[in-house]
């Protein structure tokens, strides 16, 4: 029953987001470099955000994923659009 | 209806199928929505005047609890629906109702810290930062506080109509919402907290 209810896929998803936190935690911890900790920290919040689309979420698992696909990449394009372009317009386009 | 036994409940009508497809359309809005936020807050995260800073602020301590409530509420959900695809009813619920105990562990951890900041002397109205600051952060927090009731109106469903094609939908649906407000929190925790401490 317990083995039913707790599927190993989703206690592995669980496992690595909570490891993932831990990780992120280290910029904290160590002394780094501003570049060093946003590289963790993108890389520690991309795979995050993957586990839950993928294994939480479901994506791909009906006969619409590709349309699924299409629209969340097309979402996170206009988001990271968004955000790169106001801090181009903002703050970066005066540092020159 | 026409219902395809072979797939699970929340997929097995035509109208099912594309509820969940329109959700995911409204999931896209949002990450624009919290796009724009999260611009304003990068923009503006150094003008924070004669008040605090962020590195002032952020306390490590209620952000770690807030995150640990949320991931792990995340992934009650995600067996919430694993059992509601075999049917087991009760289990669902009782993954549904611990869901949403860490939903209002969190919230209250929120509001916890929000209380502290005010009395720290930073409000709303104190500077770009704290504004933006709490934009950002109120505007995921009124996002769980929805989720909250949501769930609840759907566990009421569920307790009286049973899983149908209709209830399993809705709280599949449901628990994509509330996986999306914790990858929300991810990047919030990440480059709002983490980065702010750093």
């Amino acid at each position: 029953m317990m083995k039913q209810l707790f599927p190993k896929q989703h206690v592995m998803g669980f496992v690595f987001s909570m490891v993932l936190s831990i990780v992120a935690l280290a910029v904290l911890a160590f002394d780094m470099s501003y570049k060093m900790g946003m590289a963790i920290l993108l890389v520690t919040a991309i795979a995050q955000a993957l586990v839950q689309l993928l294994l939480f979420m479901h994506i791909g698992e009906s006969e619409d994923k590709n349309t699924l696909y299409t629209n969340i990449i097309y979402a996170l394009f206009v988001g990271v659009v968004t955000i790169l372009g106001t801090l181009f317009t903002m703050i970066w386009g005066y540092m020159y | 209806m026409k219902i395809d036994e072979s797939l699970p409940l929340e997929y097995s009508t035509e109208e099912n199928r594309l509820k969940i497809l329109g959700f995911w359309i409204f999931l896209g809005a949002e990450i624009a929505l919290f796009s724009t936020l999260f611009a304003v807050y990068f923009t503006l995260h150094n003008g924070h005047g004669d008040g605090p800073s962020a590195e002032e602020l952020f306390k490590i301590t209620p952000v770690m609890i807030e995150t640990v409530l949320l991931l792990t509420s995340s992934f009650t959900i995600g067996l919430g629906i694993h059992a509601m695809r075999l049917g087991l009813k009760k289990a669902m619920m009782t993954f549904f109702v611990i869901t949403l105990v860490l939903g209002l562990g969190f919230l209250g951890t929120e509001i916890y810290e929000f209380v502290e900041y005010i009395h720290e002397g930073a409000t709303i109205q104190t500077s770009a930062f704290t504004s933006s600051l709490m934009t950002l952060l109120g505007t995921h927090g009124a996002h769980v506080t929805f989720g909250f009731f949501w769930g609840v109106a759907i566990l009421i469903q569920v307790a009286k109509r049973g899983l149908t094609p209709e209830t399993a939908n809705k709280s599949f649906i449901f628990s994509l919402y509330w996986h999306f407000l914790d990858v929300v929190w991810i990047f919030i925790f990440s480059f709002v907290y983490l980065k702010g401490m750093m």
